[in-house]
Formats: C-alpha cells, sequence, structure tokens
C-alpha cells in the first residue's frame, strides 16, 4: 500500500475489511514495526511527508506549509507536503501512524521523540547529513554544543531547529511597585518576593495544572540552578542529592512564605500567562516566548539575567526541539534534502515573527529580527551558554528521559513541592524510585 | 433493557429464535421459518461489534501481557504487568477515587435528575423550553464545558472563588486543594450527567398510572410516602437500568477529569481510566496501563453483571 | 468503548405517551411557584454555558483590541481557518454514521427483543462487556488496522469506528422501544401470511419513529462531539472534523481563546437546534418507559 489515502470505499474496501478481520489473531501476536523496512530502499517519488505542530499561532503553520510546499529538490522529482499534528495527543498519533506504515518521513514533534522512535527502530539517523553540512557551513552555523545534542550510541537521532529555555522572568514594574530589586541570587530572589508579597503578587510564578509541564520544568531548573539535576553523568537516576535537597528546600520555603501562589499546584498554562497578564505574578521561570502569550504587560515583563546559586552556579534548563527523518520515506536522499532546505529557511519564522522560540543558528540569532527583540536576545546571549538537559550532569540523552518529561512521577513530585507540606528529601526520595521505575 | 429480556428468557431456555409469550404452533413455524431471517437480521452488527470491538480488545489483552510499547510488542511477560500494577499503591488510590467518583456520578445525578423529572411533570409555563435548555450541559463537548468550568474556578481571581471569598469563606482554591478538587470534578460530572438522568426518569414516571395517586391522596399518603412508596418501586426497574449505564459512563469517563484537572492535585483526582492513560501515554509503559485498563473492564463487568441480576428478580418477583 | 462519547450517554428517549396528566395540583400559585424555582435552576446551571458564549464574543489572547464586544472571533476562524470544510466534513460524518447507526441497530435489536435463545442472551452480554471497554485502549489497534486498508485519513474509516461504538446502545435502544410494541401486531401480520422480515419492517419499523429518533440522536452525539478518535485517525486539513479542527488553535504554551470559543459555539449549535426541534418525540416515554409498562 502506498502512503496515498483512497478516498473512496467501494465493495474492494469492505472486503478488504472482512479479510483483516479474519488476520485478527496473527495481526495481534506478531510484531507489527516490519513496515519499517519497506520504504529507504526502493527511492520511489512520492513526496517527502513532513508533519509540523502548531507551535504558534495558525499563521505560523501557514507559513510553515508554504516553505514546504516551495521545495523543489535537484536532481530528484519528490516534492514535499505539510501536514498539522496537534500537540494534544499528539504521540498517540505518530505511534499509531508509526506503527501502521503511514507515518511521515521528516517531522518536528516532541523533545525526546527522536529518541523513543530511534529506540524502536523507526529513525533513521542523520550523521551522514551532518557530516555533509561540514562542507557547506551549515554545520558550523550551530549555536556551541548544539549541532550534535540528539546523539546516541547508535547515531545522531535528529537535528536541532529551535530550543525551548526556561528563563527567569520579572515584571519590573511590580517590582518597582513593591520597592524591590531585581533578584540576581536565590537570596534576593527571597528578598524581593517577600516584597512582592505584600502587594498581593507572586514572586515565584509558576503552575502544574492539566497538561501544564512547567511546574515541572520549574523545579528541574532550580536543581539545575543550583549545580543539581536528575541524573549522573552516566544517566543514573540522582535525585537525592545535597545540592537537589538544597534546591527544594529553598522552593518549600518560597511555598510556605506564601511567595508561591498556593493555587499554583492547579494551574494550567493559560491560567499561569492570565496570572502574568493581570499583574499576579512578579517573578517567574517561563517560556523565552511568555511576553507573546501574556501580551497585555509585554512592555512591562523582561528576562532578566540567570540567578546564581548559594554556590554560584549559573545554569538553566532547556530542551533542544529537533527534526527527525524516519526509515519510512520514499528515499532517504530526498528526506536529508528536504531537511536541508528546511534547515536553510526557518529563519523566515523569526524574519516575520511567527515564532518565539530561541534559535539554534548562528545566522539566526545574529540575524535583526532577533537582536531587535531584547528578550529573545537576551535568552539567546546569556541563557543559552547555560543551557543544559533533563540529563543535566551527563550530556547523553536516552529514550526513557521522554517518560520523565511530562511523566507521572516528576508531575507528581512538582506537584507536592508546590503544595510546601512534604519534606524535600522524602520528596525526592520518591521521585528517585519513580524514575528509576519509569526509566527501567 | 433487551439484555434483561435477554438473560431473563434465556433462563427458560427456549431454541433459536423461538416464539412469543404464548406457544402457538403456527406461528411457531412461522418463526423456525424466520429464523435464518433472524440471523441475516442481526448479522451486520455481529460483523462490525467483531471488527471493530474485538479486534482492539484481542489486542489490548495481547499488549497487556507483553513488556513492549506501542510500536513493538515486545516480550512476552505472562501476568507480570498485571501483579505490578497491582502493588502499586497509585493504582488503589486511583480505584477509591474511582469508587468515590462513580457513587456521586451515579446517585448525584440520579437525585438531581429525578427531582427535576418530578418538577417538570406537574404543568409549568414553557415547560418544554426549561427541558431543551436543562439539556444543554449534556450537549456541550466537554472540551468546551471543562475550559468554561477552568475560567470560573481556577484562580484565586475567579469568578466563583471571588464570589466565594466576598461572602466570607476565605480563599478557596477549586483545583488546587486535593479535597476541594475531588469535589469540584464530581460536581462537573453531576453537572454533564444530571439531563441524561432526567430523560430516564421522566421517561420511567410517564408510565406510571396516575389513578394510583388518586387512590393514595384518598388514604391520606403524603406526598413523600407517595413518592418513596408508590413512584419509586414502579419505576425501580428503569432506576436500575440507569444506574447500570452511568455507572459505565462514570468509570470510563476520561476527559471530564483529565480536561480539568490532570488527576491533580497530585493524586486526588485521579480515577483508573486517568491513570491507564497517563501510564501508556506520559510514563510510556504500555503493558502496565493496558492491564489496567483490562482489571477496571472485569470489575465493571461484574458490578454491573450483579445489578442485571437485582433487575431479574425484579421481574421474576 | 464508551469513553467515545465524550460526556454523552445513550440519549434522549422517544415518546411513549405525549399527554401527562398533571398528577399533583394544577393551581396556577404553584405553577408560578414551581416556574420560578425552575427558572432560577436553569439559570445557575447554564452559567458555564454564558461563560462559552461570553468568551467567544470577547476579543482573544492574541489581540490587542479591547473592546468589551467583538465578532472579530467568528470573522477571524470563518476567514482564516477552514472551519466551514470543517463543519461539512461533521455534518456528513455524523449524518451517515446517523442512518448506519439505525440500519444496522434497528433489525438487530428486532432480534434482542423477539429472540429467546441463548446465542441472543449471549450476544446481549457480549454488546454489554465491549461497550465496558474504555476507547483510549482501542484506538490504535484499529488505527492500524484501519490504516492498512486505506481507510486512515478518511472520513469513511472514522464512520466505520462511529458506527461500531454506537453499535451496543444503539441496539439496546431500538431493543427496548420495540419491547414496547405489542407481539400480538406482528403475530397478526404473519397470521396474514407476511413473512418475518415484512413483518418487521412493515408493522414494527412503520410503529417505531420515536424510537430510531432517539437512537439516532444519540448516534449524533457519539460522532459529534468525538476527538480522540478523529485526533489520531485525520492528518489532512481538508478532511478535519470540528473537534480536531478546534485542536489547531492549541500551541505549544498558550491557547487562542477567543477562535476556540467561537469554534465551540459553532460546535454547539446543530445539536441544539436538533434538539430543539425533536424534542416533543423524545420529551416523554422512552427506554425506561417502555420497560417499566411492560
Amino acid at each position: 500500500m502506498t502512503g496515498s489515502t483512497s478516498r473512496s470505499m467501494g465493495r474492494r474496501g469492505f472486503l478488504g475489511l472482512a479479510a483483516a478481520a479474519a488476520a485478527v489473531p496473527t495481526l495481534a501476536a506478531c510484531n507489527v514495526s516490519g513496515s519499517s523496512n519497506t520504504g529507504s530502499a526502493g527511492g520511489s517519488s512520492d513526496p517527502v511527508k513532513f508533519w509540523d505542530q502548531p507551535w504558534a499561532t495558525t499563521a505560523y503553520n501557514d507559513l510553515g506549509k508554504k516553505i514546504t510546499e516551495a521545495f523543489v529538490p535537484s536532481g530528484m522529482s519528490n516534492k514535499a507536503s505539510y501536514q498539522v499534528i496537534p500537540w494534544n495527543n499528539f504521540y498517540q498519533t505518530y505511534a499509531s501512524a508509526i506503527a501502521s506504515g503511514t507515518g511521515p518521513a521528516v517531522s518536528t514533534g516532541g523533545g525526546f521523540q527522536p529518541f523513543q522512535f530511534a529506540e524502536q527502530g523507526a529513525i533513521a539517523y542523520a550523521d551522514n547529513l551532518l557530516t555533509s553540512w561540514k562542507s557547506n557551513g551549515m554545520y558550523d552555523d550551530y549555536l556551541p554544543g548544539i549541532a550534535e545534542a540528539n546523539k546516541t550510541d547508535n547515531g545522531i537521532a535528529a537535528v536541532p531547529w529551535q530550543l525551548d529555555a526556561r528563563v527567569m522572568w520579572a515584571n519590573t514594574k511590580l517590582l518597582d511597585q513593591a520597592g524591590a530589586d531585581v533578584p540576581t541570587d536565590f537570596d534576593s530572589l527571597l528578598k524581593a518576593g517577600l516584597a512582592l508579597k505584600k502587594i498581593g503578587v507572586s514572586g515565584f510564578a509558576t503552575g502544574a495544572g492539566a497538561g501544564n509541564n512547567l511546574g515541572s520544568h520549574t523545579m528541574v531548573a532550580m536543581m539545575i540552578m543550583n549545580g543539581g539535576g536528575l541524573f549522573t553523568e552516566d544517566g543514573t537516576p540522582a535525585c537525592v542529592t545535597d545540592r537537589n535537597i538544597e534546591a527544594m528546600d529553598f522552593v518549600k520555603q518560597l511555598a510556605n512564605e506564601g511567595i508561591i501562589d498556593a493555587g499554583a499546584v492547579s494551574y494550567t498554562s493559560d491560567n499561569l500567562n492570565n496570572q502574568w497578564s493581570t499583574k499576579k505574578a512578579g517573578i517567574g521561570i517561563n517560556t523565552a516566548g511568555l511576553d507573546a502569550s501574556a501580551a497585555a504587560v509585554k512592555g512591562d515583563i523582561e528576562v532578566i539575567s540567570p540567578l546564581a546559586g548559594p554556590h554560584g552556579d549559573k545554569a538553566t534548563l532547556y530542551f533542544v526541539n529537533s527534526v527527525m527523518m524516519y526509515t519510512k520515506t520514499p528515499s532517504q536522499a530526498a528526506s536529508e534534502a528536504f531537511v536541508t532546505y528546511y534547515l536553510q529557511n526557518i529563519h523566515q519564522y523569526w524574519d516575520s515573527g511567527q515564532i518565539n522560540g530561541v534559535p539554534v543558528l548562528k545566522s539566526i540569532a545574529t540575524s535583526e529580527a532577533v537582536t531587535k527583540n531584547a528578550n529573545l536576545a537576551k535568552a539567546t546571549k546569556e541563557y543559552v551558554p547555560l543551557g543544559k538537559t533533563y540529563a543535566a550532569t551527563g550530556t547523553k540523552l536516552f529514550a526513557g528521559l521522554a517518560s520523565v518529561d511530562g511523566g507521572q512521577a516528576l508531575t507528581q513530585f512538582a506537584q507536592t513541592m508546590l503544595q510546601g507540606k512534604t519534606d524535600s528529601k522524602t520528596a525526592l526520595t520518591a521521585l528517585q524510585s519513580g524514575i528509576e521505575q519509569a526509566i527501567k | 433493557m433487551a439484555t434483561t429480556t435477554g438473560l431473563r428468557r434465556a433462563a427458560t431456555g427456549v431454541g433459536v429464535a423461538g416464539p412469543g409469550a404464548p406457544l402457538h404452533h403456527g406461528k411457531n413455524k412461522q418463526l423456525s421459518r424466520g429464523a435464518i431471517t433472524m440471523v441475516l437480521l442481526v448479522a451486520p452488527s455481529v460483523v462490525l461489534l467483531l471488527l471493530i470491538n474485538a479486534y482492539p480488545l484481542i489486542y489490548a489483552a495481547n499488549q497487556s501481557l507483553h513488556k513492549g510499547s506501542l510500536i513493538i510488542t515486545g516480550k512476552f511477560v505472562g501476568f507480570a504487568n498485571y501483579t505490578d500494577v497491582l502493588t502499586r499503591p497509585a493504582f488503589w488510590q486511583a480505584a477509591r477515587f474511582t469508587l468515590i467518583f462513580t457513587l456521586v456520578g451515579v446517585f448525584g445525578s440520579w437525585l438531581i435528575g429525578l427531582a427535576l423529572a418530578l418538577l417538570l411533570r406537574t404543568r409549568i409555563p414553557g415547560g418544554t423550553v426549561f427541558k431543551v435548555l436543562l439539556m444543554l450541559p449534556w450537549v456541550v463537548p466537554i472540551v468546551v464545558s471543562s475550559t468554561a468550568w477552568n475560567w470560573l474556578v481556577a484562580t484565586p481571581s475567579s469568578p466563583v472563588p471571588a464570589l466565594a471569598e466576598r461572602l466570607g469563606f476565605g480563599q478557596l482554591l477549586f483545583l488546587a486543594d486535593p479535597t476541594l478538587a475531588a469535589i469540584t470534578v464530581c460536581v462537573f460530572k453531576v453537572w454533564v450527567s444530571f439531563p441524561f438522568m432526567m430523560l430516564m426518569t421522566s421517561a420511567a414516571l410517564a408510565s406510571v398510572d396516575t389513578t394510583v395517586y388518586e387512590a393514595a391522596n384518598m388514604d391520606g399518603a403524603t406526598k413523600w410516602q407517595q413518592l418513596t412508596q408508590i413512584t419509586l418501586p414502579i419505576v425501580s426497574r428503569s432506576t436500575y437500568i440507569s444506574w447500570i449505564l452511568m455507572t459505565i459512563f462514570c468509570v470510563n469517563d476520561f476527559p471530564t477529569i483529565f480536561l480539568l484537572t490532570g488527576g491533580g492535585p497530585v493524586t486526588a483526582t485521579s480515577s483508573l481510566v486517568v491513570l491507564a492513560y497517563r501510564t501508556v501515554f506520559q510514563d510510556f509503559q504500555t503493558g502496565p496501563g493496558v492491564a489496567i485498563a483490562f482489571l477496571m473492564t472485569i470489575v465493571l463487568v461484574i458490578i454491573s453483571t450483579v445489578l442485571y441480576r437485582q433487575i431479574r428478580k425484579g421481574e421474576t418477583a | 468503548m464508551t469513553a467515545l462519547e465524550v460526556g454523552g450517554h445513550p440519549a434522549v428517549v422517544p415518546v411513549k405517551e405525549l399527554t401527562v396528566k398533571g398528577s399533583a395540583e394544577p393551581g396556577t400559585k404553584g405553577q408560578w411557584g414551581r416556574f420560578s424555582l425552575l427558572l432560577v435552576i436553569t439559570v445557575v446551571v447554564l452559567i458555564p454555558i454564558y461563560v462559552t458564549l461570553f468568551l467567544s464574543i470577547r476579543p482573544g489572547s492574541f489581540s490587542t483590541s479591547s473592546s468589551f464586544f467583538t465578532l472579530g472571533n467568528f470573522s477571524y476562524i470563518f476567514a482564516s481557518s477552514d472551519v466551514l470544510t470543517w463543519l461539512v466534513n461533521s455534518l456528513g460524518v455524523t449524518v451517515v454514521t446517523v442512518l448506519i447507526s439505525v440500519a444496522v441497530a434497528a433489525p438487530a435489536g428486532y432480534v434482542l427483543s423477539r429472540g429467546r435463545s441463548r446465542a441472543v442472551a449471549g450476544y446481549s452480554l457480549l454488546l454489554f462487556i465491549i461497550q465496558s471497554l474504555p476507547i483510549i485502549t482501542a484506538v490504535i489497534p484499529l488505527f492500524i488496522l484501519f490504516a492498512k486498508i486505506g481507510l486512515a485519513d478518511n472520513l469513511i474509516g472514522l464512520v466505520i469506528v462511529y458506527v461500531g461504538s454506537t453499535m451496543s446502545v444503539a441496539t439496546w435502544m431500538m431493543a427496548a422501544y420495540f419491547d414496547s410494541i405489542p407481539h400480538t401486531l406482528e403475530e397478526a401480520a404473519w397470521v396474514d401470511g407476511a413473512s418475518v422480515f415484512g413483518g418487521f419492517v412493515r408493522i414494527i419499523l412503520r410503529n417505531s419513529l420515536p424510537g430510531i429518533l432517539s437512537t439516532a440522536i444519540f448516534a449524533f452525539l457519539v460522532a459529534w462531539n468525538d476527538y480522540l478518535v478523529a485526533l489520531v485517525f485525520l492528518k489532512s486539513s481538508n478532511v478535519f472534523t470540528l473537534p480536531v479542527g478546534l485542536q489547531s488553535f492549541f500551541q505549544q504554551n498558550a491557547t487562542d481563546w477567543g477562535s476556540v470559543m467561537a469554534v465551540s459555539v459553532v460546535m454547539l449549535l446543530p445539536p441544539t437546534v436538533l434538539f430543539a426541534v425533536l424534542n416533543k418525540y423524545f420529551s416523554v416515554g422512552g427506554i425506561g418507559g417502555s420497560l417499566a409498562g411492560r
């Protein structure tokens, strides 16, 4: 069966249905991933299927479609087709499509998606592609340390196209009103928080409600800021460490002092944006695009310089978002040609102001569109060099991280900490066993 | 409901497509000839059922016995996923919340539905308009109504908490406090479900012969006595049926909880189906997650079979 | 496969008797007292509905407009999204689902209602067990199966899944309604020489309009409100249904609520209009009624 969808279903469709029903026991018993080896060998001229997510407003996807459809490879007849995959249940959408052989040839997607699908044999590694970029300058266009962020034991699982960094924001107008200074370390954050509390503003705005991972990210960011993290160098979970306990004790203190809003545990992304918009949030860790989602206070809020931890560490959490290729493709050469073309054109998103992600390419980071945007420029300049992934002290990412990010263990840990009632060590011990179970 | 009919009639054990109540031999012959017709009539539904429902059931049952992902079936591990799941505290917490959620969902929506059905039964100006308007909570997609509820209660400055504070209840965090979050989710479920119960009850009440009330009135029975001793016993069978259906809907209800609280704070509103979803799609543990769904289904079937028997007893009595 | 009817439940029930004799206190004073009570209840119950309407006419979160009332969200979704296509797709899928559901469930319901064998009883129980399995465990195997036969990303595939998932309750609903029709009716027809099939079509179906309509409404709500199955099955914007189209306004870290609520209002209208128009057929009588009265 080709990737094309037959829209008419006559008698043959029904017969097919009946045949499939007869095959039920066989199907259920066998491994369905076999479809993955049907594509790459032949090299057909079918279009390269590119799946993208709603990274920003619908205008972003309109531009994405335009870029994709303008793809004309030299020496090949493959074109590219564009589809938007909603965030809601996106893993389900990808998994079912890949399992049935109707998945994309190239896609953006979740931060850990390349590792997950690589583990399941569905990813086409990008080593050759990156090597080819060394000769045309594209490899060197990556900001330092980013190009091979997706390196695994078996190869490079995907190529980065933007970053999602956790940066510290402050509403300077509210700080002035409360008579507080812009915080530079944990102590001054506490002081500013206490001052903001007096005028009814949260000094550590976050949220861990339905579908909101920011609370979890904030907790890990605080650990990383203090030189801690969730894993050791070799990738074993190490949550119950002195640095982590210290960072979480600080979060607990923020919760108990009322600097963290008592409702934060249930705030969705939208509730939290609303807290910023209605001037109930003074300081907080958020995405680099907060000024776009809290447009009402755009002029008042700004990215502040990274805080120093109690031991002088400076770091933050970031996620590398990548473009990945799959083994199911009309031709691997066409997939690679498309990814090259796409990376050469993503600057259009920043140029037209359609996206607020942190760029990974020097050419974009230094372009007028980014330097003009003070907050994005600051995030790129000051935070990206300090950025670390979940595997904070190590560098190797692995598929299990997907079940850590957004998994139940970390979400529940963040909610527990935000409630401010549980001892840090107890909570971290629970997190440790949760993560051990998740990645085993 | 038909199932009860089937069960009850099965107990009398007559052959395939046997004839109706009193056996007339001529009609029996007619129906025997009709047996093929009967098979043909039910055939499309059987085919669809096997294709659309039985296949995923078998597929999922197979997944629950393997350690794999959504894409790769993985290694056969027997019942290890089940024992794993049953030893997790999260499973029992979720089971407990599912029980509470179901009890409140079923009886809360039934009581409100019953009260409204009794009210709508009387002559009221514009009764039909009210009936249509009261159906809306059930017609609105959950993805929309959960958003509206979130808007009403989520933050301290949302309308409901702001009102509660002004009335002197202090700062109420409807979704952040574990107990209040559980209550809010249950209330939301009742809000979504009561119209269904209202319709079921209205339907049953319509068949009650009004002359019994005239007799009861003459005997000097109070309204409450009339309700508990006449009305409710008469509609008991349809009441059981609506309870069974609502039990299925509550136990299996995913969006109501997931869209409002995501199962939190921590595990306060995590029901079994939410736990199953999070285990499969957030922790990526396909086997254990599907095992949870299966355990849930088994319990559900047992509960409902018990309720069925209740109805059968009612019929034979 | 219950979770499919996202909050929906087997619907609306057929008419048994259209007229209800006011059983108690017909006095006008009590009448207006009850009217006021009902008015208060209805006003309170509908608060979340007003919120939806309210948010759909407020400037969206990405808009710089500060006016209180705007139709901008509506003009935006009609101008710059495919909402019209989605609406047409949703209506098409729903109508076809309804027609097939009824066409399959009615004969099966007749067999359940009139059949006496163990096989029938067993089938009835099977319908029930399958109804109990949550849809989230079924979506992926179904997709894999459908993709193999070219029915993924295809509205016909979606219709087949919807018909399958309405089957249990729809069959029960039809059976329950047929139970309320006296057997003597078709027995008389058989004596006059009609076949079993003839009796079913000419006698039973002809007298079952309310039962058919209520089953239809149930199937309508299942197909109209589902987004879980559609989300996994549909990939191309030209085949999106409204609930899937709605998802494109949910971005990674923000949501365009103005557009979401405007699409929601569009989604809300057809079932509400349908229910208002058909209300008199369903208002009284039904599954419960026919059972209790049997």
